[in-house]
């Protein structure tokens, strides 16, 4: 008998280390998570990543000023126009250009869709993992009408390549303004049915409430960015407090983590910062169509083999992932001699083996799942 | 964790009552019109008529009005479009483009060769539909080698540039060739040259 106890005790004990990914459909992508446990409980989760680095800030260096625009698309392909607007915005910076007032309501406008499309995988796909299949189909069925948005506008769903060093490639299509305003006006109705579906949902909110908490010091310490950053109940925004582009024409409120049904920073908090920055930008998007002024869309004489004079330059914007950043140097040649492209899924990620001290397994989803990190943002 | 009774009945009606709440949601949708359309037999019109008029299909080269300035490879930041010029036997002054060819496969769709295009020679089209059974069909050429077409010169006093539609010679390119048809061979590579005669002591170390 003695014996018995005694070998279920040794066996309580024993930890156990388990590949969870690279393959595994609620990684959010191709990540790799070496997770200890003692039983259900995780003692260490350590991210393994770099399954898809493809070396795209090297590739800037061999391509031209104009020809790194796709590229970036792919740094983050959920939310493409924002690495566009990144870079275009360091290049411009980089060289003086100035963007005329139009093309750049275009791209709050074409961002503000495209962060409603990505937040809408986000906020899908963590119900998902969670457990609840409906969410993920109600937010790609209108993910879907912000596609073909978006398809109409620049001709492409995913890798948009829509800006330009000094402009916007496209001007507005016929009836888009029109099909966009009746769009906001249905997905305003969507946002308040998405929240009965499931946000105030008594087993969701349970299930996510004072889960992987993350006070607001630790987020700001461990640098994290964008809704994750607010759901710890830090109140920053590069769209309002740095504003670049058009941004400081547009009135719109941040939407901070308050510990609706637990502590400030769980993982409802994150999420529930997303759905309400959905309709912030359904805000951004109408204000923007209202206040859209006439002109040109592309800066005057941008030469097509572009040289840029030797220098850096930084630039900042918000996108759906949080803050984006591009650093651009240039050696006076017409290739860039480095980019750096900081993302936040990647410091997303250094958050996880803390956190995940003390979690349960099923709770190690729902912390990757809220961090909403997108795996070739990780890797770039 | 509940730790009375009450609690706990009042957690599993709590339960129930959201979950009628999502339910309630879902089953509305049974009667709704689904949005979802059987693809590709089912839709209204072909699919490629459906797409807006900005599309990114299948790149498309109007050989009658490219003036070979190769404004477009440049562009191109992968390459994908190769361009040769040689001069007329016949007539000196005359350019002619011999090789256009575009490779599909490896073409990302990014738009950048079109913006260049003088003329609008180089378009993309709603074409989207072009499987192979061998990669190397998916280089569509735009210029045959042996009858090359001489560049176009723009006629300056012309209100338009005569194009063909949009989309119809990339149909035919993609249409003349079955999806399992082979692929180009291409002549085996060179056997490597005999290496040079190694210096003395080179290659071999010197044994002690």
């Amino acid at each position: 008998m003695e014996k018995l106890i005694l070998r279920r005790v040794d066996q309580n004990n024993e930890e156990m280390i388990l590949n969870f990914g690279p393959q595994h459909p609620s990684t959010h992508g191709v990540i790799n998570f070496i997770v200890q446990t003692d039983g259900e409980v995780i003692t260490r989760a350590v991210p393994d990543v770099g399954y898809l680095h493809r070396s795209l800030e090297k590739i800037g260096e061999s391509t031209g000023w104009h020809g790194y625009m796709p590229y970036t698309d792919r740094i983050d392909y959920v939310a493409a126009m924002f690495p566009n607007e990144g870079y275009a915005t360091a290049v411009e910076r980089l060289t003086g250009i100035e963007v005329p007032r139009r093309a750049q309501y275009l791209r709050a406008i074409s961002g503000e869709l495209c962060r409603i499309a990505s937040h809408l995988i986000s906020v899908g796909t963590m119900a998902m993992d969670i457990g609840a299949f409906t969410p993920m189909l109600h937010g790609v069925r209108e993910r879907e009408t912000i596609n073909d948005l978006i398809e109409a506008l620049c001709g492409a769903r995913l890798t948009y390549n829509y800006h330009r060093i000094g402009g916007v490639a496209f001007d507005l299509p016929e009836g888009w303004r029109d099909r966009t305003l009746a769009f906001l006006d249905h997905f305003d109705r969507f946002l308040v049915e998405f929240d009965r579906l499931i946000t105030f949902n008594e087993i969701y909110i349970r299930r996510l409430a004072n889960v992987a908490v993350i006070p607001g010091p630790m987020a700001v310490d461990y640098g994290l960015v964008g809704p994750n950053l607010r759901g710890s109940g830090v109140d920053w925004d590069v769209r309002r407090d740095l504003p670049y582009g058009a941004y400081s024409d547009f009135e719109f409120s941040i939407p901070v983590g308050q510990g609706m049904f637990g502590t400030v920073g769980d993982s409802f908090d994150r999420y529930f910062c997303r759905v309400r920055e959905m309709g912030e930008s359904s805000k951004i998007v109408r204000q923007a169509l209202e206040k859209l002024p006439d002109g040109e869309i592309m800066a005057p004489k941008v030469q097509r083999n572009l040289k840029v004079e030797a220098g850096e330059a930084l630039s900042r914007v918000e996108s759906a992932r949080g803050e984006m950043a591009f650093y651009v140097v240039a050696d006076g040649t017409n290739k860039a001699y480095r980019i750096r492209a900081r993302t936040g899924s990647f410091t997303a990620m250094g958050i996880i083996e803390p956190l995940s001290r003390g979690l349960m397994v099923a709770d190690l989803v729902a912390l990757i799942a809220s961090l909403d990190v997108v795996a070739p943002e990780i890797d770039r | 964790m509940p730790t009375t009774v009450r609690e706990y009945t009042g957690s599993i009606r709590d339960t129930v009552k959201s979950f009628w709440h999502g339910l309630s949601i879902t089953l509305s949708y049974l009667v709704r019109r689904p949005i979802t359309v059987q693809y590709p037999d089912r839709t209204t019109l072909p699919v490629r008529d459906m797409l807006p008029p900005r599309y990114r299909g299948f790149l498309e080269v109007d050989a009658s009005i490219c003036t070979g300035c190769q404004a477009c490879e440049r562009a191109c930041p992968i390459s994908c479009i190769q361009i040769s010029l040689e001069k007329d036997p016949q007539n000196p002054k005359q350019r002619v483009v011999t090789q256009f060819d575009i490779d599909e496969a490896k073409c990302m769709f990014c738009g950048l060769c079109v913006e260049p295009c003088p003329t609008g020679s180089i378009q993309h089209t709603r074409e989207f539909e072009g499987s192979q059974a061998d990669l190397r069909n998916l280089v569509i050429r735009w210029s045959d080698p042996l009858h090359p077409f001489p560049v176009y010169k723009v006629d300056k006093a012309a209100e338009y540039l005569p194009r063909v539609e949009l989309g119809t010679l990339v149909r035919a390119k993609l249409a003349a060739r079955a999806w399992d048809a082979p692929g180009p061979r291409f002549l085996p590579p060179e056997p490597p040259a005999a290496p040079a005669a190694p210096a003395a002591g080179d290659a071999t170390p010197a044994k002690p």
